[in-house]
């Protein structure tokens, strides 16, 4: 029982962190279509860059994790300027090949930087504070930084969640999203709106990416693995729907670890492709996509 | 129409190309004699194999990528999985010869059916949908795979995917395992391939693809059953991937999971979108540059010490580039 209390708290860490990179692929396909490949290596710069912050400048954690959310958002913004708004017009099959050669791209040039060797410097740099665990009622440890993670997670997909629908720049993501030709013949500049949407969809990557280094390891791989895994959340709960990223994530966390527990840990990456092609054949718009989205 | 598919203008090229018709014939024929008569060079070349490997290799990419400019260049959906068929086929033939004692001349057909099997399987839950489930599918259809091959060790008999000494074909008697042999045998794999895809390009099939990679609505209108035609090249595209793994399992003798990763999956893509995807040209030489680069950073890498996966940098750039630049790919003179 204890141990299958710390698996469903373990899949819940990793279900937040997996949400909080599945708002960002599902936030830019609900606002150009685009299936974005290289959110997951945003997310793994996400890591490198706190690690930069905390080793070679010598920051403390929460500005090292301020930075490496400024400098991803950038990332995220130039990368949408420099290859994605060019193609806007062209086929999409054309945007696609572009967003997979970029994240090719990102993950090579962190192997040269940094090398191919898993780094643990973020998770040796968090504090005692965070090491501290806690027992709770069923006997289940949980840390301080799972407990941080975990309330972290809640506050930002909350925040976001009020930023889509009670804000002006929601609404007009929530409008871009429906049909960007009314959006922008109402007065919305619809490549502002893009623009924050990466900006915002790599700043919540970024800091899933920094939650992982303090939980794992950090290494050049690491965007691909979860970026695929939390690209199968946003999938699961309906692509293009942000509570249904949130949905997918934690889902996708608990069945993930608890898969991997119970049936074959070699499949533990496997279970996120099954879970997605399964959605794919018997629900196609995800948990909470509506039916229209079939076509989408 | 805004989106208006560069693949049609290619292909008017290739037909005009068609129809002055000895000329290119005659071409043909020296260029396919010139391949015929590369052993006999080769024979006295100081590594002379080395040689013969590599050009072993780059038709085998060849008939790959022209299996994937079935899927990807005629119908226009993006496949990012193909290494899948290239698995199929690799295993069915490896582990029908070790395992059964089958022969090669058995094991080959049937892994074609059995890639072609898993073409229609993977396509058809992604029929009545877009382009962008078809390219997730396919994705997760390949790494589900590659970890089945690499756990199920009752399955694969070793560890890590590891299916060892896979014997050659036999003719006559004669086991076909020298360079020069690997060599003519995946040059006709190659020339039957290059001859089926050519066939279907030009035929009513070929014509109905391309009618679905420009307006999939259009085309439908026009009485063309969507997913009949598409599930045929998922068929034919499976299939061909197939024959390239069961050729790749004899030719390479252990084969291992490790070589079926997603990114073999993106080279092969990369070939044909250097080459301009939707045409059997531009498969044909995006797989010559590419294959043969490989080699070349292969050994140039190591000479300025860099890790030899960093080759997929310059990979992805390609994408990127030929993208944004040159969407029909180098071949064509018109940029867009």
């Amino acid at each position: 029982m204890t141990l299958f209390l710390e698996q469903i708290i373990n899949g819940l860490v990793l279900g937040g962190i997996y949400a909080l990179i599945a708002v960002g692929y599902t936030m830019v396909y609900g606002v150009i279509q685009l299936i974005n490949f290289a959110h997951g290596e945003i997310f793994m710069f996400g890591a490198y860059f706190a690690f930069l912050g905390v080793t070679a400048l010598n920051l403390p954690l929460w500005l090292a994790l301020i930075l490496s959310v400024v400098l991803c958002a950038i990332l995220g913004v130039i990368i949408d300027l420099v290859a994605y708004r060019p193609l806007r017009s062209a086929p999409r099959l054309s945007a696609l090949i572009t967003a997979i050669g970029i994240s090719l791209v990102l993950q090579n040039v962190a192997r040269m930087i940094w090398g191919a060797e898993p780094r643990r410097d973020l998770a040796n740099a968090k504090s005692d504070f965070l090491a501290q665990t806690i027992t709770i009622p069923g006997g289940a440890q949980l840390s301080y930084l799972d407990l941080s993670i975990i309330v972290l997670a809640v506050f930002l997909m909350a925040g976001l969640n009020r930023l889509i629908y009670l804000t002006r720049i929601g609404k007009a993501m929530r409008a871009c999203a429906q049909d960007k030709m009314a959006a922008s013949l109402m007065g919305i500049n619809t490549n502002i709106v893009i623009t924050i949407t990466f900006a915002l969809g790599s700043g919540l990557g970024a800091i899933a990416g920094i939650m992982v280094g303090m939980r794992e390891t950090i290494e050049p791989t690491m965007g691909y693995y979860k970026g695929v895994a939390a690209f199968a959340a946003a999938v699961l709960g309906g692509i293009g729907n942000i509570t249904g990223a949130m949905l997918g994530g934690i889902v996708l966390g608990i069945a993930e670890v608890l898969g991997a527990g119970y049936i074959s840990s070699g499949y533990r990456i496997a279970i996120a492709y099954i879970l997605m092609i399964l959605v794919i054949i018997f629900r196609p718009s995800g948990l909470l996509g509506r039916a229209s989205a079939k076509r989408a | 129409m805004l989106n208006r598919s560069n693949v049609s203008d290619n292909t008017v090229v290739e037909t005009e190309g068609r129809n002055q018709f000895l000329p290119v014939s005659l071409k043909l024929a020296g260029l396919l004699l010139a391949l015929c008569l590369v052993p006999l060079v080769t024979h006295f070349l100081d590594r002379g194999n080395y040689v013969l490997h590599i050009f072993s290799t780059v038709y085998l990419y060849m008939l790959l990528a022209l299996g994937l400019n079935v899927v990807t260049g005629f119908t226009g959906l993006l496949d990012l999985g193909y290494v899948g068929f290239y698995l199929v086929g690799g295993y069915t033939a490896g582990l029908l010869m070790v395992r059964m004692g089958l022969s090669y001349w058995f094991a080959l057909p049937i892994a074609a059916i059995h890639g072609a099997i898993w073409g229609l399987l993977r396509g058809a839950p992604t029929l009545r949908l877009t382009g962008d489930y078809f390219a997730i599918v396919t994705f997760g259809f390949s790494e589900l795979l590659f970890r089945i091959v690499k756990n199920e060790e009752w399955l694969i008999g070793g560890p890590n995917g590891f299916v060892n000494d896979i014997p050659p074909p036999v003719i006559l008697g004669i086991e076909l395992y020298q360079y020069w042999q690997q060599y003519y045998h995946i040059l006709i794999l190659l020339l039957v391939t290059l001859i089926v895809v050519y066939r279907l390009q030009f035929s009513r099939v070929g014509r109905a693809w391309q009618a679905i990679s420009q307006d999939e609505e259009a085309a439908q209108t026009m009485g063309i059953g969507l997913y009949e035609y598409k599930s045929l090249a998922f068929a034919i595209s499976g299939a061909i991937g197939a024959v390239g793994g069961a050729f790749f399992a004899q030719f390479q003798v252990n084969i291992s999971a490790g070589v079926f990763e997603f990114w073999e999956s993106i080279l092969i893509l990369c070939m044909i979108v250097l080459g301009g995807m939707g045409t059997i040209r531009g498969s044909l030489v995006g797989a010559a540059i590419l294959g043969s680069l490989g080699e070349v950073l292969r050994i140039l890498l190591s000479i300025l010490k860099l890790p030899a996966d960093s080759r997929y940098l310059i990979f992805g750039l390609i994408l990127v580039l030929m993208m944004r630049f040159r969407p029909s790919g180098i071949l064509t003179d018109n940029p867009k």
